[in-house]
């Protein structure tokens, strides 16, 4: 289909006030006569609370409230396991955990009150190893979980234990990632006002303002979830971490007690010890092969690092377990898994939702295994890709798929063949592929309504002709509104340049679950898409009407209703809304295709799934261990690029952010404390780190997709460390990265190990 | 801890303020209305609160605000305004180098005064120039190609 605005470069839509630096964030919101909220937190990994005493703090002059334990009711709260309460109740389970919370006249008093509040702390030994955790005589991080397994299970799929036995080899490995934090240069933070009658407005960095309301703020506080109107305020980056914002309910309960707004504004270093960084975990993995290079089996082993609390961590425990079967014709699988209490920072969603570790896992194992059957890694991926129309053990419809030509164009860009026939030498190629979801059904029943993952939106066409968007969804900073004011402009005829977006805002949008999944593209794009296409009709019926031409003889080109026989008859579609005498308005809703899994986790649980290859040069060192990334070359399949630019900001911010992580990232907790407070020692790839990147989109068309887009942002970081990692490992001549992040000693430890 | 009267005049308009003697010239331009000057690490690490004292790039959350007393600040918005764009600040739109916003208002007064360093910068020079802006969002790319671009518009005379 030919397409005017579609798959063109655009700025972002809200470029202009970025640039120059008119954007409100929220920690610029103005809110008249708000008090500054702070939170006390648990210095101790573990700890009873025996005494808290908040007296002093409560009579300091300028102190509107105190809360804690003792004056708020106990109301457990959690996606998956009601774990977590607003404050510790008889225990402390993380460096960071929330105590006590003040509300003062300005934030130097509002830390005075906090050095005022005695908590008398009964140290308890701390959970920090996860297989530790386990022992029969280890320390309990919640009393009643025995054994601190949050969740476990053990899945057989087809005939394993005869794959096994049948194949020509088998190969075994083990992988460990750390804990990585978002790392947005934006600290979270949220604001909130009680109004008198009991409602509470509250505004914030989020990702979802729906849903919060449904899995933390009414929960939490005792009330209705349509008792908040909760408004984005636009994130300064977001990558999964401000899906899950404490921060909103510390504002909100303050302001509730305290009858008057506060804003409740993070420290960074709060952020990085507070917030829900990416899940570390260790995985072991067995696959059984043909001597051909044909996968006949895997088993998986899953430990995952929960932290102090569960959230969403049991469906990205799953996400790990299960997603790379589904890249390749798997035939038989066998996937442990066990979800882990530790005394750490809770971990939780990052960019990946847990396929970063999972893909970084399994596409090491498959260079381990290329070079142990003497294949070449892309032709071993190329011999097992899944394919489109395909059904994967797991029960996932393939219904676009364009990996083979993402890693065909690696191979071809980066020259592949010469330089894999020149590896061992300090310099080497890799290269690691991915598959992600496009929304997920899980999350829809998890945190969502029913099981419809739904979204819907609606557009307004004023009086000046000017087009303003309502989506439930939301932009982090990625441009998903971008894409909804793209498409939108598409189906109507309409420039770009009067399309707004505003932020969303539960008080007058339309429901959406929000930005996470790599689900906005796909289904917000489908709901808005179908909301222009009734707006479209609307505006073409009512000029049909002033004009006297039929509406099926009508089009809109550039902002215009044109005859289409006799383009000089016409109406601006401000002049149609203006003798219309009110708004002209269109509706839409979509609801996402695949199942909800059954117990056994088989179904499908995304309407459709996007794909990557991400390829790697490296120059290694071989006396010091330094990596240097040479290079990055990346091919997507997106289905359909909408937004050109803003597609490629994904994929060059994705591969970065994951280079990042690979390289030189990490909490790096010891017994409970954590190493990362502030960017100087939580370290994040700068401009003089940023390698040069190629890359290309391949698009499948996805019969499902808006104009057959899918998702993009997760993809585009999922492969990019299994591909540093097995550059290295070809450089090296077999120096296998097993435990992230890359660092020269383990780099040097690893060369040591390929040695013997 | 003791009060300053000071004086700066920001983006050519003349404050006085009453300052604590550890408030931050960050925190303190900030209370003062201009919030374009972004608040993340505050210790000198991310640059998002990066504006120019008397011309050069500063830092204003490793500096006092009574150090700036009798100083001229230009934030981003000192640079160029929507009506009124520098290149810097139309070539990081239409090369797409923004996609949060956040770290924008540091990394055009970085590259601003980049620009007006060495008017013809290599990517080396302008990996340099940037390094101490953190971004998170884009991977850097686009953000070196904006400025190369705005090198070239400034020099071609079309810029301001």
């Amino acid at each position: 289909m030919s397409t005017r605005v579609v798959g063109q470069p655009h700025p972002i839509i809200d470029a202009v006030e970025k640039v120059s630096g008119a954007t409100i964030f929220i920690n610029d919101l103005e809110l008249p006569g708000a008090l500054t909220g702070l939170a006390l937190r648990s210095p101790h990994p573990h700890a009873r609370i025996l005494n808290l005493d908040t007296s002093a703090a409560e009579r300091l002059a300028g102190v509107a409230v105190v809360l804690s334990k003792n004056n708020t009711p106990n109301a457990p709260f959690g996606i998956n396991h009601k774990d977590e309460a607003a404050f510790c109740r008889e225990k402390a389970r993380y460096v960071g955990d929330e105590v006590a919370a003040v509300a003062a006249a300005d934030e130097e008093t509002a830390r005075e009150a906090l050095s005022l509040i005695r908590v008398d702390y009964e140290v308890l030994p701390t959970v920090a190893d996860p297989f530790a955790a386990q022992e029969p005589n280890a320390p309990l991080v919640h009393d009643s979980v025995t054994g601190n397994i949050a969740n476990e299970f053990h899945i057989k799929r087809g005939e394993i234990d005869e794959a096994f036995d049948a194949a020509d080899a088998a190969f075994a490995d083990e992988f460990h990632t750390h804990l990585a934090h978002q790392a947005y240069i934006e600290p979270t933070g949220c604001a909130a006002q009680w109004h008198p009658g009991g409602k509470i407005s509250v505004w914030g960095c989020l990702q979802s303002v729906f849903l919060i309301r449904t899995f933390m703020l009414g929960p939490a506080m005792g009330m209705s979830p349509d008792d908040f109107r909760v408004t984005q305020t636009k994130p300064g980056g977001a990558f999964g971490g401000k899906l899950d914002v404490k921060a909103a309910l510390m504002a909100a309960m303050l302001s509730r007690a305290a009858e008057k707004p506060v804003r409740f504004m993070m420290s960074l270093e709060e952020d990085l010890i507070a917030m829900r960084p990416r899940m570390p975990v260790h995985i072991s993995l067995e696959s059984a092969w043909k001597r051909d290079g044909t996968l006949a089996g895997k088993r998986v082993r899953i430990v995952a690092e929960n932290g102090a609390y569960s959230s969403l961590s049991p469906a990205i425990m799953s996400s790990i377990a299960l997603r790379t079967d589904n890249l390749y014709k798997t035939p038989a699988a066998e996937i442990q898994g066990k979800l882990v209490y530790t005394n750490i920072i809770p971990s939780g969603q990052m960019r990946g939702f847990g396929n970063v570790q999972a893909t970084y896992a399994w596409e090491s194992h498959l260079d381990n295994v290329a070079d142990s059957l003497g294949l070449d890694p892309a032709e071993l991926r190329l011999k097992n890709y899944t394919e489109k129309g395909d059904v994967s053990l797991h029960g996932w419809k393939i219904a676009s798929c364009a990996v083979a030509d993402a890693t065909r164009y690696v191979v071809e860009e980066m020259d592949w063949k010469a330089k894999r026939a020149r590896g061992g030498k300090g310099r080497g190629v890799g290269l690691a592929s991915c598959i992600h979801v496009s929304g997920n059904k899980g999350f829809s029943v998890e945190l969502g309504p029913d099981d419809t993952d739904p979204s819907s939106g609606v557009v307004r066409v004023d009086e000046e002709g000017k087009v303003e968007i309502w989506s439930g969804e939301s932009d982090l900073g990625q441009g998903a509104t971008s894409v909804m004011a793209y498409i939108a402009s598409e189906v109507m005829g309409i420039p770009v340049e009067r399309f707004r977006v505003p932020p969303t805002d539960t008080g007058y949008m339309p429901f959406g679950m929000g930005a996470f999944a790599s689900r906005i593209t796909l289904i917000g794009g489908n709901a808005v898409k179908l909301a222009a296409e009734d707006a479209r009709r609307n505006l073409l019926d009512a000029a049909a009407e002033f004009m006297e031409i039929p509406a099926d003889e009508l089009e809109i080109v550039e902002g215009e209703v044109r005859a289409k026989a006799l383009p000089e008859r016409k109406m601006s579609v401000g002049e149609v809304v203006r003798r219309a005498g009110s708004v002209i308005e269109g509706n839409g809703k979509w609801l996402a295709g695949g199942d909800v899994l059954d117990k056994e986790k088989y179904g499908n649980p995304s309407t459709t799934y996007s794909f990557s290859t991400h390829g790697a040069e490296v120059e290694v060192d071989m006396e010091t261990g330094v990596v240097t990334i040479l290079g990055i070359c990346c091919g997507h399949d997106p289905g359909r690029v909408i937004n050109r630019l803003g597609a490629e900001g994904q994929v060059e911010g994705g591969a970065v952010q994951g280079m990042s992580f690979a390289m030189m990232e990490g909490l790096a907790p010891l017994e409970g404390h954590l190493r990362g407070k502030n960017f100087h020692d939580y370290l994040i790839a700068t401009s003089m780190d940023a390698p040069p990147i190629e890359h290309d989109f391949f698009e499948s068309m996805d019969p499902y997709g808006p104009y057959g887009a899918k998702g993009l942002a997760e993809v585009a970081i999922n492969p990019i460390t299994a591909a540093i990692c097995n550059a290295i490992y070809h450089a090296t001549g077999g120096a296998r990265i097993r435990t992230l992040p890359v660092s020269p000693e383990r780099v040097l430890e690893a060369i040591e190990e390929a040695r013997k | 801890m003791s009060a300053y009267k000071i004086n700066l005049c920001v983006n050519g308009k003349d404050e006085t303020l009453d300052v604590q003697g550890d408030e931050t010239l960050l925190r303190a331009l900030r209370r003062i209305g201009y919030v374009e000057v972004k608040l993340s690490c505050e210790g000198g690490d991310c640059g998002a609160c990066a504006v120019l004292l008397d011309g050069v790039a500063v830092n204003a959350c490793l500096m006092f605000a009574a150090q700036a007393d009798g100083s001229e600040i230009t934030t981003v918005r000192g640079i160029g305004t929507e009506d009124d764009l520098h290149p810097v600040q139309e070539q990081l739109i239409e090369k797409g180098g923004v996609q949060c916003g956040f770290c924008t208002p540091g990394i055009v007064v970085s590259a601003k005064v980049l620009l007006d360093e060495n008017p013809e910068p290599t990517r080396e020079d302008i990996q340099r120039g940037l390094a101490g802006n953190l971004c998170r969002c884009t991977g850097y790319k686009k953000i070196f190609e904006a400025v190369s671009a705005a090198a070239r518009q400034v020099n071609e005379g079309d810029g301001s």
